[in-house]
């Protein structure tokens, strides 16, 4: 939309135009191939982290160092009491122990993973069952993709939702050169009706 | 820490993100490409220009509430970037931002003196459209000072009003006609310098 300038007399105005002219006509890239929503997640990422870092005690370091662990049975045990810190600074309110929900609420669940090390092509595997869906993905139970984790911390956020009154549970699973992990999240969906 | 990608399936199509996260993206989304362009005026590079987006999409999140609310947001985007700019340049200069040469006629035009904007002084006229090719506008700009840029930006290239700049800069009216006038004149010096030197090269 060309506006009035209020650049002064009309002899003026008309001096500046063949300024004017070549200065729009200067080559302005657009951004980079995905910059724009990596700069859009980055920021909403970053209001996360300052929550979390503003949340007490060890629940502000909660991560999950699957590359650490010595083994698949082990890994579960360990997966389980990380679940809980996993979980808290979620939502602290509910017990450790489980996520709580009311009948057709949506929830984020966060996961976040702490890797010591760059991780190329890694598979991620979600599992819901029971009384919760992931949410858009109704009739999917299982949905699986590969995505590159960063040396650090590396944040997925889940979105639940409970379908139907009862337990539920939502298992991630990560694949990387034959070493997988699994942190398990128990879910129950409460019919304030009922 | 990064964030993973996550895709939600929606009427039957794959977006990112939920909840504050979706609905920052669908309000800010629009407006990136046309602040990134902004950007890259005022600074002159890829990588400036990108970080300086960043800053300022990470200082608008927190700001959400004020956003949804907003009937222009581009306009009140553009005055937040345009503010951690100055405050990078200053942080760069390691003292407050003087711009360029011409505080003490920034001082001069507050003080309620002269119409040195109306460019009155000779200047583009006896720079032909045939002689503002584009090589040299290019070469005079990157050589142009970071806020003499950014108002030139920001009138003669997005077309902002005096009004809205004076917003948008956070500067009396004044002040910004005096600084829009001495950008258009450095950026002539420099057009006349890249013609002479044209010509010494013919």
């Amino acid at each position: 939309m060309k506006r009035k300038h209020e650049t002064g007399p009309d002899v003026a105005e008309d001096d500046l135009q063949p300024l004017r002219r070549a200065l729009r006509q200067m080559p302005t890239p657009e951004p980079r191939a995905g910059f724009v929503e990596r700069a859009l997640a980055q920021a909403a990422v970053q209001q996360r982290s300052s929550q979390v870092a503003s949340l007490p005690g060890r629940l502000r370091n909660f991560v999950l160092r699957w590359e650490t662990w010595a083994g698949a049975a082990l890994g579960g045990a360990v997966a389980a009491a990380l679940t809980l810190m996993l979980l808290r600074p979620v939502d602290t309110t509910v017990s450790p122990q489980q996520v709580a929900l009311t009948l057709h609420e949506m929830r984020n669940v966060d996961v976040l993973i702490d890797s010591e090390r760059e991780l190329k092509g890694a598979t991620i595997h979600i599992v819901a069952s029971g009384s919760i869906a992931l949410d858009g993905f109704d009739d999917e139970r299982q949905i699986d993709w590969q995505a590159d984790l960063d040396r650090g911390s590396n944040l997925l956020s889940l979105p639940v939702v409970a379908r139907a009154a009862g337990k539920g549970r939502l298992v991630a699973v990560i694949e990387h050169e034959g070493r997988t992990r699994q942190v398990a999240i128990e879910l129950s969906v409460v019919d304030p009706k009922a | 820490m990064k964030r993973m990608a996550w895709l939600k399936r929606t009427r039957g199509s794959l977006t990112a993100g939920t909840g504050d996260a979706a609905e920052f993206e669908r309000l800010l989304r629009e407006h990136v490409p046309a602040l990134y362009r902004s950007a890259y005026r005022w600074t002159g590079t890829v990588d400036r220009a990108e970080d300086l987006v960043q800053q300022l999409l990470m200082r608008l999140y927190p700001r959400l509430p004020e956003l949804r609310k907003l009937d222009r947001i581009r306009p009140w985007a553009l005055r937040v970037m345009y503010r951690i700019f100055v405050d990078e340049l200053r942080r760069e200069r390691a003292s407050p931002v003087e711009f360029g040469m011409d505080a003490s006629a920034d001082a001069e035009q507050d003080s309620g003196e002269g119409d040195a904007w109306l460019d009155t002084a000779p200047g583009p006229a006896e720079l032909t459209e045939q002689e503002l090719t584009q090589e040299r506008v290019v070469r005079a700009w990157e050589r142009l000072g970071e806020e003499h840029r950014a108002v030139l930006a920001m009138h003669d290239i997005e077309d902002y009003t005096l009004p809205e700049l004076a917003q948008i800069m956070d500067i009396p009216l004044g002040t910004l006609k005096s600084r829009l006038h001495r950008a258009r004149a450095r950026l002539r010096e420099l057009l006349t310098a890249e013609r002479l030197a044209a010509a010494d090269r013919v």
